[in-house]
């Protein structure tokens, strides 16, 4: 049995979903939509869920919310859970209806009652449930887990009862008319035809498309025409059909409500006001959230995650060789193995699980952040700033978390309505310096610029910020024109973030990094290191020799012009696709260092400042590294876009460095 | 008078959204906030920033640029 949870966003759909399942059983794709929805198989057996996305409605504002709509239109399903959340009732029944005029079997989930009831709301949920087609009611706290099991209690005895839409009458006009159209569609084939009638007079395009396979499309305009013109005719403060749609809905709800609401009191958010004074204050918001910033950096990187990360390291490159050496030696293994395993695979995928400390702590503060409330008054601090610059105040939170990780951030952008905002904060979030080319930069500016460390490395930093919001401007107003801008952004109340969730999204955000490590970095660890161990002359060969140096020097000549025409530089920045970090360990091979100091000696012979800083831009923009691009492809789903974001980033990139280098020389730098 | 003309802390009635884009208005109407509903200005952030304002007990950011498209007269 399949059974489709359904909600208003911000409801607590997703926590329902994790108590009921347990486990995230796999990532499901439907037809036409790219958009995720997951899939799992409740805890106790009797079937799968299917997460739609958050919906106010099944007439569809984006194509991201067309997915639940498009799930009933042509999906198999015996049941819906629809989840509502009793402190916002009224709004959230308005889709409660709809689904029920579709006509499946119904259980209702009535989240957060804590919530409700301290509000002051009583709910008669047994009268409810008598308004609402005898669906089952029951009262939960998803959060904490509270009767969630009463609630799936009722799946396996629900799915049998056999139920007829529910009933509203739209008055006598618009009635006739859905009559006439549901005449129309005698011959064919389809489900909940008075449903499908009722939305396509609302102006669910999805429905309409549907339609209009069987009905002309001409015939179906007029329709529409002829009967709006009806309905609005001899009333006051009605201006279309579906304003007409929605106030006959909302009179039954609020009839429904009058039998079943109680309120006790009212009540003031006295807290949330407090803190939102404070927060979004006239003065204090940007340097408020600039110290939150600054505090989540200090603990991934300096405070908790880098020193766990440190040893990690340590383990790796000190007993976890050691053991393997040691096994390897006692199994006999060639030495041909041994190099695989140790200086490709161990170098390669353990160079990437170090990090796996700092972004797991960087997450678990960000869904901290997200939880607490206090992301949606970053975007409302924020969207003045980037309303300017054709994206809106959403756009920000993806820029800011890649300056951890590219690829959360890319991933934070699913949080954009506008798909063409949402795009385009996608394809320029990689220009965000992460902390993988820190790690270069430090080399560089520790061998070039002693004196002037954090200014350089400042520098590079605004520059990417800068470069961001200047394309941002220029594709804004070119490539992605947009039609209606849009920032609508609800503001939850605050509340303190339950450790179970904490961690729940934590691991959902940071377990795609420890599969990739496992998976193609661990393949392309290897590759790399065979071409820098193999060469035409044979294997071990002279590094000057190996298939490495001649893949870099045959592009080497492309960088001449940037100041680091050398194969070295080009084996380095081809590794550093695979990911920014790489470069420094590539170089260590490369210039067979055994110690930074070393290495920082030898590529003084190889760089001058100029063209080390010139490398660093260069290296900054260049391209995103190869996990960025999975997750870029993955989340834009379109091949074309993922090319764009790589070849815009090397076009950009090899301008700069060559500016700054010129430029440089032009006023006399080395 | 337009929602966008009001202080922090008045309570307003809105009288009429047709000049708002389709899309945010729709946005708006899913949210509770249509033509008669009752609403409450929360905050207003500085440099034609967004309105935050309280309807039915949710908090709700919008433009201000939207917020001079939506009519609006005193709640009584």
């Amino acid at each position: 049995m399949n059974i489709a949870l359904a909600g208003n966003p911000n409801t607590g759909k997703t926590s329902l979903f994790n108590i009921l399942t347990g486990s995230y059983e796999y990532v499901g794709n439907w037809t036409g939509v790219t958009v995720e929805k997951k899939v799992g198989v409740l805890k106790n057996k009797v079937g799968r869920l299917i997460d739609l996305p958050g919906i106010y409605s099944l007439n569809p504002l984006s194509r991201d919310e067309g997915v639940a709509t498009q799930f009933l239109l042509s999906e198999d399903f015996s049941l819906i859970l629809n989840i509502v959340d009793a402190a916002q009732i009224e709004r959230n029944l308005y889709l409660t209806i709809q689904l029920l005029e579709y006509g499946r079997p119904m259980v209702i989930g009535l989240n957060m009652i804590d919530v409700a009831k301290s509000r002051g709301f009583q709910i008669d949920a047994k009268n409810l449930s008598k308004r609402l087609l005898g669906s089952p009611i029951v009262p939960i706290v998803a959060r904490t887990g509270k009767g969630c099991d009463q609630l799936a209690a009722n799946f396996q005895a629900m799915k049998e009862r056999k139920v007829e839409p529910l009933f509203i009458d739209y008055g006598p006009e618009l009635e006739q008319a859905v009559g006439t159209l549901i005449e129309r569609l005698n011959h064919v084939e389809l489900p909940s035809k008075r449903w499908m009638a009722l939305q396509f007079f609302e102006g669910n395009s999805l429905v309409r498309e549907l339609l209009q396979k069987h009905i002309a499309s001409s015939e179906l305009t007029a329709l529409f025409e002829q009967t709006e013109q009806q309905v609005i005719s001899g009333k006051t403060g009605i201006k279309n059909l579906q304003q007409h749609i929605r106030s006959v809905r909302g009179d039954v709800i609020r009839a429904i409500l009058s039998d079943c609401l109680t309120r006790t009191k009212e009540v003031e958010y006295t807290f949330s006001e407090t803190v939102d004074q404070i927060v979004t204050n006239k003065y204090l918001g940007i340097p408020i959230f600039l110290l939150f910033m600054f505090l989540i950096f200090k603990f991934t990187f300096d405070w908790v995650g880098t020193p766990l990360s440190d040893l990690l390291d340590a383990f790796f490159s000190g007993p976890l060789t050691e053991w393997l050496t040691q096994a390897l030696v006692a199994v006999g293994a060639s030495d041909f193995i041994q190099a695989v395993l140790l200086n490709g695979i161990v170098a390669g995928v353990g160079g990437v699980l170090v990090f796996v400390p700092q972004i797991f702590m960087l997450f678990f503060l960000i869904s901290f952040i997200e939880d607490s409330g206090y992301m949606a008054r970053v975007a409302m601090v924020m969207d003045k700033l980037m309303e300017m610059i054709g994206l809106n105040g959403k756009a920000f939170i993806p820029m800011i978390i890649g300056f951890g990780c590219n690829v959360p951030g890319v991933m934070a952008a699913r949080t954009i309505e506008q798909p063409k905002e949402r795009l385009l904060t996608i394809i320029l979030t990689p220009l965000m310096s992460c902390s993988a080319r820190l790690s270069v930069y430090s080399l560089f500016v520790g061998a070039f610029f002693t004196q002037h460390q954090a200014l350089i490395v400042l520098s590079l930093y605004l520059l990417g910020i800068v470069v961001a919001l200047g394309l941002a401007k220029i594709f804004s107003s070119t490539l992605l024109k947009q039609s209606s801008s849009m920032f609508v952004v609800e503001l939850p109340p605050y509340r303190f973030p339950q450790w179970r969730t904490l961690m729940r999204s934590t691991w959902e955000k940071g377990k795609g990094f420890i599969r990739k490590a496992g998976t193609f970095i661990f393949g392309g660890s290897v590759v790399i290191w065979f071409l820098s161990y193999a060469g035409p002359g044979g294997l071990n060969v002279d590094m000057n020799n190996s298939y490495l140096a001649m893949i870099g020097g045959l592009i080497a000549p492309l960088f001449a012009p940037l100041g680091f025409g050398t194969w070295q530089a080009g084996a380095a920045l081809l590794t550093g696709f695979l990911a920014k970090e790489v470069v420094v360990s590539t170089m260590n091979i490369i210039y067979v260092a055994p110690d930074l100091a070393t290495l920082q000696g030898t590529m003084a012979n190889f760089y001058s400042p100029l063209s080390a800083y010139s490398f660093m831009v260069f290296l900054l923009l260049y391209v995103p590294c190869l996990a960025t691009v999975a997750v870029i492809k993955k989340e834009t789903a379109s091949a074309r876009w993922t090319w764009f974001s790589i070849g815009y980033a090397l076009m950009i990139a090899y301008l700069i460095a060559l500016m700054i280098y010129w430029g440089g020389k032009f006023l006399g730098f080395q | 008078m337009v929602l966008s003309e009001m202080k922090q802390g008045s309570i307003v009635k809105i009288l009429n959204t047709d000049r708002v884009s389709e899309i945010v208005r729709r946005r708006l109407i899913d949210l509770g906030m249509m033509e008669g509903a009752t609403i409450r200005i929360k905050r207003i952030l500085p440099f034609g920033g967004p309105f935050a304002v309280e309807i039915c007990g949710q908090w709700i950011g919008i433009r201000r640029c939207e917020a001079k498209s939506i009519e609006v007269e005193w709640a009584s």
